[in-house]
């Protein structure tokens, strides 16, 4: 009996909640089992080149994609056989055309005598075999390069626990474990001259869960696997974190609760000054406050979401002297007695975010039931005192991960903070295009440098409403472009009276002859509204005029969220045609591309002249 | 605590990806087409982690059959009723 497809569904939503309550290794077990039957997910090829058998640890890494909406498919090389597959261009590797590649590799398996003779070794020699293991893993990534030019994940080495020589390893430098960690700082080295190589962090791991646990000498001795059990899930949990990230799946909001969440107690029973919070039994509430401060700094943007009366939570917020969460540091909240799942909607709303991109945080089961139920996109985190350390249980899931802290990111908060003054001179203003000239917006548009392209890799890859074709690219693949003769990458910044909101829009356009082709033309959400885009465009249109070309095109690529844009190319004079590939295709004489609205001032490159366009 | 025997049908019906009642003295590597070695071995992580043992080389090769992973298990200590 086949199961019909509500049934798949079903046990795949059932397995599912039983790894996000157990988190066991069996639950991730029965998990993997059941989503094979079940198709959906946007699709990651993963292929896995190693030289142990990592087997026991794909059921974590392809369920917990999974609980972010992808479906992996895995492609696992030959047992220690890394340097065929890593150097054969026309291997197995390459044919299997992967989005990522893992380079899992066990230090024992590289370099034996580092880890199992150590003290038969000279100073000279560990240096040696340091050098020799951080040239062999750089050769490896140069041949895996070749075949690829997907983002490459290598791990760094957990340390032994027990070091040869004993107490004396810790006394001297040439010492087994600094040896380790030597290897591991190479690495780094390696991984930051090349592009797109990401390290999943073992040592990190492996000293969370313990390495005498973590390790399981008899299974590496008889079968080549060394990880243990109590270290599987968070391994197969790590590899997925940067996957995630890599996948433009990445959390920006987090939305907390506040009374037994924010603080102890209940403000409106207990008043401001009955609260739990500094040290004592408020300790654990005002450590949670320092993680989300943490958050913020990184780029996260913290709101408040509580059923309260108004005057008392803010009356704490501004005046409690042991909070360490400001107003200041919101940027957005919602204290009434609406349902929750209303207030994110209006939260998500009001900070031009998506719901995917939301987390919520309560100690109410009910709540956070509730939102689950209605708004299943929003990653939920019940805090339960019983289970340990709040802050612990904020951080643990990894929901805030990203593999680019760039700047940007901190300057986001900063816009939203903003976003709050502009709207008292909108209020001022008696229009919108008075509101719009009074924001004295100047836009800043520029060739793709060193400088803007991490930032420009992070756009395509986290830009969902405003994308006109959804294509998610990494470093390497903008430097190519960047770099290609026939093609261009602008990037645009925006700043205004009120605050600098960074690089904010990107376009990617390949000139053919007379035809100026746009790959990519997308905008942060939080630059909608003011005209932006078509500022851009315009100077899209100026650059392939330059270029001698007439004509300009592109496709819209439908995805569940770009909608908005649907509309974009007729808007600005571009007429369908009959596309050849997907998409809806648009194109144009350049002559006849409509102008942008004046309100914003462009200034080209660097050090350009200001010019009103 | 639950009987050790039905826990441990369920630790073999979530590594199969079987039922549990599809689990009993006839189980083995040849009648249940997901046991294979690699799945062998996720069993034997799964049972070192729910029943909180460590099986040594000679068990876990031998245990190929359900009456045999049970005798495996009480040489551990577990006991079914």
């Amino acid at each position: 009996m086949s199961p019909s497809e509500p049934d798949t569904r079903d046990a795949v939503r059932v397995a599912l909640d039983r790894v996000r309550t157990d988190g066991t290794y069996t639950a991730y077990l029965a998990a993997q089992n059941a989503l094979a039957a079940d198709p959906s997910g946007e699709p990651v090829r993963i292929a896995v080149l190693r030289n142990f058998t990592v087997e026991p640890i794909l059921p974590v890494l392809e369920v917990e994609l999974a609980l972010s909406g992808l479906k992996a498919s895995m492609y696992v090389g030959d047992f220690d056989a890394v340097a065929a597959d890593a150097l054969d261009p026309d291997g197995g590797l390459a044919r299997s055309s992967p989005d990522v590649v893992i380079l899992a590799l066990w230090l024992e398996g590289l370099a034996p005598r580092l880890v199992g003779r150590f003290p038969s070794l000279t100073d000279d020699e560990v240096a040696a075999e340091t050098q020799r293991v951080v040239g062999y893993v750089r050769d490896m990534l140069v041949g895996v390069r070749r075949s690829t030019n997907a983002p490459i994940i290598v791990n760094n080495f957990p340390l032994l626990g027990r070091p040869a020589l004993g107490i004396l390893d810790a006394q001297g430098e040439a010492s087994q474990h600094g040896s380790i960690l030597a290897i591991g700082r190479g690495l780094l080295g390696v991984a930051r001259d090349m592009p797109d190589v990401f390290i999943a962090d073992h040592l990190s791991v492996f000293a969370n869960v313990g390495s005498s646990d973590g390790f399981d000498r008899k299974k590496w001795l008889h079968r080549r696997s060394p990880v243990g059990t109590v270290a599987l899930a968070p391994l197969g949990r790590e590899y997925a974190r940067i996957i995630r990230a890599l996948r433009g799946r990445v959390r920006k909001c987090v939305v907390v609760d506040c009374d037994d969440t924010l603080w102890g107690g209940v403000v409106g029973e207990d008043g401001p000054h009955g609260l739990a919070l500094g040290e004592g039994p408020g300790a654990a509430y005002t450590a949670l406050q320092r993680e989300l401060l943490n958050l913020h700094d990184r780029g996260v943007l913290l709101a408040v979401c509580t059923k309260n009366n108004e005057a008392d939570v803010l009356e704490v917020l501004d005046g409690h002297p042991e909070m360490l969460v400001r107003r200041s540091h919101l940027a957005a909240y919602r204290i009434n007695w609406d349902d929750k799942a209303s207030n994110l909607r209006a939260i998500a709303s009001e900070l031009n975010i998506g719901l995917d991109s939301m987390v919520f945080v309560d100690d109410s089961a009910f709540e956070c039931g509730l939102v689950r139920e209605s708004l299943p996109e929003v990653a939920v985190i019940h805090l339960d005192p019983a289970k340990g350390d709040l802050a612990t249980q904020l951080t643990d899931p990894g929901w805030f991960d990203a593999l680019i802290t760039s700047s940007e990111d901190a300057l986001r908060t900063a816009h939203f903070r903003a976003e709050a003054t502009r709207r008292d001179i909108q209020s001022a203003a008696s229009s919108l295009d008075e509101y719009l000239e009074h924001l004295g917006m100047v836009a800043e548009i520029e060739p793709a440098s060193d400088a803007t392209i991490p930032r420009i890799a992070q756009l395509t890859q986290k830009t969902n409403q405003f994308n006109l074709t959804t294509r998610r690219y990494t470093e390497a693949d903008i430097r190519r472009y960047a770099e290609s003769p026939s093609a261009e990458v602008l990037s645009m910044r925006l700043r205004d009276k009120v605050a600098d909101l960074g690089i904010i829009a990107v376009a990617i356009v390949r000139y053919a002859g007379e035809m100026a082709e746009i790959d990519s033309f997308l905008m942060s959400c939080r630059a909608l509204g003011r005209g932006a885009e078509r500022v851009l465009f315009d100077e899209v249109c100026r650059r392939a005029r330059e270029r001698g070309c007439t004509r300009i095109g592109g496709v819209y690529l439908r995805t569940p969220k770009n909608e908005q844009v649907a509309g974009f190319y007729p808007s600005v004079g571009l007429g369908a045609e009959p596309a050849d590939g997907p998409g809806v295709r648009f194109a144009a004489e350049i002559a006849g591309v409509r102008a942008a609205p004046s309100h914003i001032n462009v200034v080209r490159g660097r050090h350009a002249e200001v010019v009103s366009s | 605590m639950r009987a050790a025997e039905t826990q441990l049908k369920e630790v073999l019906s979530d590594v199969f990806g079987v039922e549990p009642s599809a689990i009993d003295d006839e189980a083995s590597v040849d009648t249940i087409e997901k046991w294979d070695s690699l799945n062998h071995l996720k069993l034997v992580l799964a049972l070192e982690e729910r029943f909180g043992v460590s099986l040594n080389e000679e068990q876990i090769t031998e245990m190929l059959n359900y009456p045999l992973v049970k005798a495996v298990l009480e040489e551990h200590g577990v006991e079914f009723s």
